[in-house]
């Protein structure tokens, strides 16, 4: 199981996406550990909860193959490779970085990973935003507002992002609870 | 620099956060205030985490490296093994209420504010880093590339890294 893991830790170069198709391949086709349906309900669970989504997932799987001991090994396996090689690769970077032409070469890489983080942003917020459409104009306003009002409050007045990310969650739970409240099928307005 | 303030806004900016990116605004804005890391390393630290193997999260301990050394790199490590582990305790108490509309109206509110912060983190490294057309250029082809979800994430980087490379 250790080879497993480490297999999946030293492979899935290109960041997190290309992991999680990997351990996808691995786990529902090839060893059939468990179906597709499973693993859409961990990935949903991961996604709830704190931090990367992708260590949750391997800590939900290391349980499900061997118990306690399975989250350890799982943890190791994916995470010293990757590890390893992360610190490698700023270690030659940070050594080689004054050179003009590392520094011409990380001019270009900056503005792409920019990209590609804004591809990740409007996926993110993508599947969201789906949502409230289908609930309607008011929802949709609602949560473009809260999206676009914390970039602003950020940006603009410089506010904690703790507290932005707090107060939009807040703002959501009364929003949603409201909203559903006017709208559930027993409800006395429709 | 205080190790032990360093690990607690690690670990603070991992617990409030899902996802490998969602802690970027507040380390940004955490890390930044106290001059611990600047602009640049965000950027550079954020590249390698898109290529190495791996999560995208482990940008934290490339991040690390570059305010601390190896044993930054070591307590970020730690920083962001520890906040995933509650995905145990969500799973237990999750399968109970999730259909509460206020849980889930948390969730959507925190979401979509992450992003909208995301957002405006990107466009500050791309500031950060003099902000002219020749780098937004590389932003929109990179965008282009992503968007087929055909081109691995690698093959973007190295060509961007080419780009760099005769563009500046």
């Amino acid at each position: 199981m250790l080879k497993f893991w480490l297999s999946l830790g030293t492979q899935s170069f290109g960041g997190g996406t290309a992991t999680l198709a990997l351990i996808r391949r691995e786990v529902v086709d090839r060893n059939k550990w468990m179906d597709d349906s499973e693993f859409v309900k961990d990935w949903a669970l991961c996604q709830i909860s704190p931090g990367i989504n992708l260590l949750g997932m391997t800590i939900l799987l290391g349980r499900r193959l061997g118990g306690t001991p399975g989250i350890a090994i799982a943890l190791f396996g994916l995470l010293f490779p990757s590890t390893v090689i992360t610190v490698v690769i700023t270690a030659f970077y940070a050594h080689f970085k004054d050179l003009a032409t590392v520094r011409a070469a990380l001019h270009g890489v900056i503005p792409a990973t920019v990209g590609l983080g804004l591809l990740t942003a409007f996926k993110m917020v993508w599947p969201l935003l789906q949502t409230s459409k289908r609930e309607g104009g008011g929802p949709l306003a609602f949560a473009c507002a809260l999206a676009v009002g914390a970039g602003l409050a950020v940006a603009a007045a410089n506010a904690p992002v703790v507290l932005v990310l707090c107060a939009a969650g807040g703002l959501g739970a009364l929003f949603w609870h409201a909203w559903s409240k006017k709208h559930s099928p027993d409800g006395r307005t429709p | 620099m205080s190790l032990f303030v360093y690990f607690w806004l690690l670990l603070k900016a991992c617990l409030f956060s899902t996802g490998g990116f969602g802690n970027v605004p507040s380390l940004h804005s955490d890390l930044l205030a106290r001059g611990w890391a600047n602009e640049q390393e965000f950027g550079e630290a954020l590249s390698v985490g898109q290529v190495s193997p791996g999560p995208n999260g482990l940008w934290v301990i490339s991040l690390g490296y570059l305010m601390a050394g190896v044993g930054g790199a070591m307590l970020a490590l730690v920083a962001i093994i520890l906040p995933p582990l509650l995905v145990l305790v969500v799973e237990r108490f999750y399968r109970r209420i999730q259909h509460h509309p206020a849980v889930e109206g948390f969730m959507r509110g925190l979401s979509l504010a992450v992003v909208g912060i995301f957002v405006v983190v990107m466009l500050r490294l791309l500031h950060g880093i003099g902000l002219e057309a020749k780098s937004v250029l590389i932003t929109l082809a990179s965008i282009g590339l992503g968007i087929t979800g055909r081109v691995p994430v690698i093959i973007i980087l190295a060509l961007a890294a080419a780009g760099g490379l005769l563009l500046f």
